[in-house]
């Protein structure tokens, strides 16, 4: 096989894995290895950091009445997951960084751990599902950190069980990456 | 005497009769998922504290049946089914997801309304 069929052949395995990814809310009750647990987090640590400053620590929790006081703070965790991990921001290293409010890159060093979190997910056979509509005050007082450390996304992370999607008769089309996509000017769907 | 329920800490209805149907842990617990749906309220879309309304009344109804509602367990778990059915709606759907919210509060009103019926026709009965 040569190098490029090679590249291919992972790329389409990579593809393959970020295609299937689908969020998961509901989970058996089979509880996630700690070694499984420490790989997702091994790849939030991979993901990109602005200015490689690694802002963010992470908080693991598989402690069921853990899990379910931050439920109780949490609007959007729709159900109890087995496990949930935590991005927090360290504000100590925040202000050491010279991090300033509202730094947009903040909130995308999250989103793309959370990213590389949950497709490790899928490529390990797990559910997750991102959360961030929920209390950050609550949250942050219920898994006792101290104020320095601020929860910023929760992942739900668990064995999930199968859903049947195609009982969505009203769900929506597909969105189609050509209608997301500009090529060289705003508007222009097809490259020139 | 209010009857008694499985928990001890249930909180008792003030009427005479009245049904136990929430304990002291589960009532803060609403209050817990009350008081961050309002904090997050703040920035996220309107519509959203809909979706947070509806599933405050899912919760609550799935507290209450743990205690056994003698009335209204029946009504409650089909509405309970309905409601986490339907409001997941608003993901993909949202104008059948707006319908549904239009709709409920009749269903809720009906058995509201039928109880109601039921007291009148037992008390006239006891006078």
């Amino acid at each position: 096989m040569s190098q490029s069929q090679t590249q291919n052949a992972v790329a389409d395995t990579v593809f393959d894995v970020i295609k299937s990814r689908r969020v998961s809310r509901t989970f058996t009750g089979e509880p996630v290895d700690d070694d499984l647990l420490a790989k997702l987090v091994n790849a939030a640590r991979w993901a990109s950091s602005a200015g490689n400053r690694h802002v963010h620590k992470f908080f693991i929790t598989r402690d069921p009445v853990k899990i379910r006081l931050v439920r109780s703070f949490s609007p959007g965790l729709l159900s109890e997951p087995p496990a949930l991990i935590f991005v927090l921001t360290d504000h100590e290293v925040a202000a050491r960084e010279r991090l300033q409010e509202g730094d947009d890159a903040n909130a995308v060093d999250v989103g793309t751990a959370a990213q590389n979190m949950m497709t490790m997910a899928q490529a390990l056979g797990l559910g997750t599902c991102p959360v961030t509509s929920f209390s950050k005050s609550g949250v942050r007082e219920v898994l006792g950190l101290p104020s320095t450390l601020t929860p910023e996304l929760m992942l739900m992370v668990g064995h999930p069980v199968p859903v049947d999607r195609s009982l969505r008769t009203n769900a929506p089309k597909p969105v189609r990456v050509k209608d997301l996509t500009y090529w060289e000017a705003a508007g222009q769907h097809e490259p020139s | 005497m209010p009857p008694q329920t499985k928990d001890s800490t249930a909180l008792a209805a003030p009427e005479e009769g009245g049904s136990c149907v929430l304990s002291e842990d589960q009532a803060l617990r609403m209050i817990a998922f009350l008081t961050s749906a309002a904090e997050i309220s703040i920035h996220e879309p309107t519509y959203y504290g809909t979706f947070r309304l509806v599933d405050a009344a899912s919760r609550l109804i799935a507290f209450m049946l743990e205690h056994d509602p003698p009335r209204s367990g029946e009504f409650l778990r089909e509405l309970k089914t309905e409601l986490d059915t339907k409001k997941v709606w608003m993901m993909w759907d949202r104008e059948s997801y707006f319908d549904f919210l239009r709709a409920t509060p009749a269903v809720v009103a009906a058995e509201v309304k039928r109880q109601a019926d039921e007291d009148r026709a037992a008390s006239e009965v006891s006078a």
